[in-house]
């Protein structure tokens, strides 16, 4: 009731204001006179009675203030007119304020962007999924190992166990953690899409519903009787089936079988995997026709799947983690023979599996910190900008305050003021964030299927708002609370400028910690640009241009080995005979990808070789004319020859470093080698230049190569002219070798390149952005300090010049402050820089953290840049004519 | 000034004003002169606060404000106590009572 007619006042007051008020004066002044009256009787003259009630009651302008004050309508009114004000005082000076939003709104655009990864990586949960705070993902865990590789998804018979044993979930789904690249015989033409193999109760456990048909069953997902089923993505069946309403009962042509279209997947679901939207979803007992790998629904040691469970009503996350972890053991007691000897454990499921997370929160959190430092410097520009108009309007507050206006409302004004400011500003960055985030996401290699979504919603917004009202309020309380101390008498009577010591003395800490974030970011910017450029002219050991690849695998298709070894014989001699090819080869896999083989070798010759001293060595699959191929050059002896190729043929060509570790500088042809447990030994034919196999970082890996391939192969082919406009006849000559066979990574060596420099390039060209921002706000900040310092002592300069100083005098002087900050926040920068320099080590190619030239470079620029800051400021200080500068008073 | 004006214990205001107005409605000046009589001058009112305390108590329910003619032609708002306020009047004077009841024993005791 009472709450209700407080509403009523407090909104009557706010619309009709002028009545409200104007009854408010009449009660006061009734008060008032009435008093006077009783004044009168007592024998006082009317104007001496007035008099007296005012000296006694206080001035009724504050009176009015102070009852005002009491209602909520009061706080409303004050922050719209504060915000009109504000908005004037801004418009009044437009130069300063455009620069300072500007500043602000790169430095909140920057971090907004960030925050939209981290939102899209990290805090998003599955789109589509009913209750996904009660999932829960189960690894399995290597206590004696640590960091990524020590977690391992679970094995099929696992996963069957784990289901099947668990008091703690209502239910356990499974997921192939590995996108399928399968092949789709759209009426005779290959075409890749990207499966993803789920375990019966998959849909129903997440609660997601097919819009057509229905989804993958428990029955579907019999590993004794697995149905050939698939369910569409919504996105795929638009793009590709032309959104068919009739395509359930359909069947599709996937990787040489036929599977039944039962369902397709509400739009925007896109399983529990980040960045992966699957083109279809098939059953994980269907593994083996779809891998053509056998063995995976019955061996305890190929780890693939992802449980993820939903926690029963009331159960708790510690209750799961401990379950789990008994389940490990029990199947340890069940199977000793399995040695295993691992834990298990559980993790609140998100869309980055929990064993990465941890690499995923330290990269963003690296750039988080990186743009914070940007908005750190913005924020100290706004604050240094704030403080200088505060000092100019310590008059203007001092006659508020003398009608009447209190030390909360003054603060509340400029706090209005700075928090119009900051959200203008956020407003803007999140415009800039909504277009940098796309591009950001352009860096990444083409070849990575992964589609990552970056939405502006409600967390992003909340992000925003925050950020900007604590740069609003955090930057604007100091100048705030400065201004609200004004002494009104002293100000109201005297002209002079308060530019006292203690003022001066705050702006000259912004700007050291100005000029120190900077050089912490600038030395930050110039070790990645300078590792990226190092990164790019690592000589990888093959060539980069005039290079083609494409991975195929045409055995996924169920073609038998005669019919795979027929086909790679044709492509080969097609590929060969194409205008602008010189050579072309195959190999299982290119170096500097995800894919790798290793091996342990030892040399077979020395009778004291035993199995403890074997090499661990890496093994690529080559055929005959590889190492031409890819620029490798052969130092000595031979490459392959195609009768070679077969099983049982038991010859290598290993790369120097191997040869070096074996038989330091000796002649490594014709000695044999054992590899791995295989009893007879494998003869080396050649030795190849030592290149880069798994990053571009790396020092010299053992290498030895074999010349059986598999089904799964990579075509390259060398061009004499440019490879890109090659790129198209190959895929013709691979469709018209065979038009079920598709292509999964068709590209020039160029764009492959793109996957191992991506650290590098993101790193760098990030780094480097924010190292120029810095530098930029970082100079434009100290030529307002200065510059309002040379106007706050025209006068003095004035005097001094009047009295004989030397324009040399005057320049010393203005650009000496200059100078001792810089030199200050040099200082304190280079020592933090040296600090997060170490942090980056792990992402620099050929430069250490210490590099001395690193660190004198940036601060000769920062010192470069500081003097240019000052001399304009103290040239205009020189060129003052002492006449007008006497009489400016 | 001979003594000047305690201040009011925090809170006691809007009892004091309540109290008066459940003698006869009245207006803003005439509510300050009467407390200032029945304290026998120990209290005198800011108009700021009082008039602070009268858009409270009146947004709270607990008065009725009406404007009325006063006898030298101006117009003053008159209040009167609400059957709400009444209610409030009674529970603080009895509240009051207790507690100034406590505080009197506890500075007796020695």
């Amino acid at each position: 009731m009472s709450l209700l007619r407080n509403i009523a006042t407090g909104l009557r007051f706010l619309f009709r204001r002028n009545k409200v008020n104007r009854e408010l004066d009449e009660e006061l002044g009734t008060y008032l006179e009435m008093e006077a009256a009783e004044k009168m009787k007592q024998g006082m003259s009317r104007k001496d009675a007035l008099r007296a009630v005012r000296l006694e009651r206080g001035n009724p302008e504050v009176t009015k203030e102070v009852v005002r004050s009491g209602g909520w309508e009061f706080l409303v009114d004050t922050l719209w007119q504060d915000l009109r004000f504000a908005a004037r005082m801004l418009r009044k000076n437009p130069g300063s304020t455009i620069a300072v939003v500007i500043a602000l709104a790169l430095g909140i655009g920057l971090n907004t962007t960030v925050f939209s990864f981290v939102n899209a990586l990290l805090l998003r949960p599955p789109a589509s999924v009913k209750a996904p705070e009660q999932l829960m993902e189960v690894w399995i865990h290597n206590p004696r190992s640590s960091g990524m590789m020590s977690y391992l998804p679970l094995t099929y018979p696992d996963y069957l166990y784990y289901r099947d044993h668990n008091q703690s979930f209502e239910g356990l789904l499974a997921f192939d953690g590995d996108p399928h690249s399968i092949i789709w015989n759209r009426s005779g033409e290959g075409q890749v899409v990207l499966g993803q193999l789920v375990s019966g109760n998959f849909f129903s456990l997440l609660g997601v519903n097919a819009v057509l048909g229905r989804t993958i069953s428990a029955e579907d997902d019999q590993a004794a009787n697995p149905q050939p089923v698939v369910v569409l993505g919504h996105a795929f069946w638009r793009e590709h089936l032309g959104s068919d309403p009739s395509i359930v009962g359909k069947s599709l042509m996937l990787n040489g079988a036929n599977y039944n279209v039962i369902g397709v997947a509400p739009a925007g679901f896109a399983g529990l995997l980040v960045g992966f939207e699957p083109d279809v979803w098939a059953p994980t007992a269907m593994v083996e026709q779809i891998t053509r790998d056998t063995g995976r629904l019955s061996n305890w040691h190929g780890h693939w799947l992802i449980a993820v469970g939903r926690l029963k009503p009331g159960a708790k996350a510690s209750g799961a983690r401990a379950e789990v972890s008994v389940l490990e053991r029990q199947i340890e007691m069940d199977h000793p023979d399995l040695k295993r000897n691992l834990d298990a454990t559980a993790f609140p499921a998100t869309l980055i599996p929990a064993p990465y997370r941890i690499y995923v929160t330290a990269f963003t959190a690296l750039l988080m910190a990186v743009f914070g430092l940007v908005l750190l410097i913005a924020c100290a520009n706004v604050a240094s900008f704030l403080l200088a108009r505060a000092t100019g309007r310590t008059r203007e507050m001092a006659v508020r305050s003398a009608l009447g206006a209190g030390r909360a409302r003054l603060i509340q004004q400029m706090l209005v003021e700075s928090t119009l400011l900051s959200f203008v500003a956020g407003f803007l960055g999140l415009t800039l964030a909504y277009w940098t985030a796309p591009l950001l996401l352009a860096l990444k290699p083409a070849s990575l299927p992964i589609t990552l979504r970056l939405p502006i919603d409600w967390r992003v917004l909340v992000f925003t708002i925050l950020v900007s009202l604590i740069c609003g309020v955090a930057f604007g309380l100091t100048p705030a609370l400065r201004v609200a101390k004004v002494q009104v008498a002293s100000n109201l009577k005297d002209e002079t400028q308060p530019a006292g010591y203690r003022k001066s003395r705050l702006r000259s800490i912004l700007m050291t910690s100005e000029i120190a974030t900077c050089t912490v970011l600038l030395v930050c910017a110039t070790f990645c640009v300078r590792s990226l450029r190092n990164a790019s002219s690592i000589d990888p050991g093959f060539s980069t241009q005039h290079v083609i690849a494409a991975t195929l695998n045409p055995g996924s298709l169920g073609y038998s080995d005669v019919q795979v070894r027929a086909f790679y014989q044709l492509l080969s001699e097609r590929i060969r005979a194409l205008p602008g090819v010189t050579v072309a080869s195959f190999t299982d896999h290119l170096p500097l990808g995800p894919a790798r083989e290793q091996t342990a070798v030892t040399d077979a010759m020395s009778p004291a070789a035993s199995k403890k001293d074997a090499l661990p060595v890496d093994v690529l699959r080559v055929a005959p004319d590889y190492f031409q191929t890819m620029g490798i050059s052969l130092l000595r002896g031979r490459d392959f020859r195609s009768s070679e190729s077969q099983e049982g043929s038991k010859v290598t060509v290993i790369n120097e470093a191997l040869a070096q570790r074996l038989w330091k500088g000796q002649d490594p042809l014709g000695r044999r080698i054992s590899v791995a447990d295989d009893k007879a030994s494998t003869e080396i034919i050649g030795v190849v230049r030592t290149g880069k196999y798994r990053t571009l970082g790396e020092d010299p890996i053992p290498v030895a190569y074999l010349p059986q391939l598999a089904s799964r192969r990579t075509l390259v082919v060398r061009t004499s002219g440019d490879a890109s406009a090659l790129l198209d006849a190959v895929r013709r000559e691979i469709h018209s070798v065979d038009p079920n066979v598709a292509a999964t990574d068709l590209e020039t060596m160029q764009q492959y390149m793109s996957l191992p420099l991506f650290p590098a390039r993101t790193t760098g060209l990030l780094l480097g952005v924010s190292g120029f921002l810095a530098l930029a706000l970082t100079s434009i900040g100290l030529f307002g300090v200065i510059s309002y310092i040379v106007s706050q002592r025209t006068h003095e300069i004035g005097v001094r010049m009047a009295l004989g100083a030397q324009r040399s005098d005057v320049l010393r002087l203005v650009v000496r402050h200059g100078i001792l900050l810089t030199a200050m926040g040099l200082v304190i920068g280079l020592g933090m820089a040296f600090g997060a320099a170490q942090l980056l080590s792990s992402l620099l190619y050929g430069i250490r953290p210490t590099d001395p030239a690193t660190f004198v470079g940036v601060a000769l620029l920062l010192c470069a840049v500081v003097l240019l800051a000052c001399y304009i400021p103290a040239r205009r200080a020189i060129s003052v004519d002492p006449l007008v500068a006497l009489r400016y008073e | 000034m001979p003594d000047k004006p305690s201040d009011l214990v925090q809170g006691t205001l809007d009892m004091l004003i309540l109290k008066t107005l459940a003698l006869e409605p009245m207006h803003g000046y005439g509510i300050s002169v009467r407390i200032e009589q029945m304290s026998k001058g120990v209290f005198r009112l800011n108009a700021g606060s009082l008039f602070l305390a009268i858009q409270r108590l009146e947004r709270d329910g607990l008065i009725d404000g009406e404007w009325k003619p006063t006898e030298n032609n101006r117009r003053a708002r008159y209040y009167t106590l609400t059957a709400k306020g009444r209610k409030r009047l009674n529970d603080e004077t009895r509240e009051w009572g207790r507690q100034a009841a406590a505080i009197a024993r506890i500075l007796e005791a020695s």
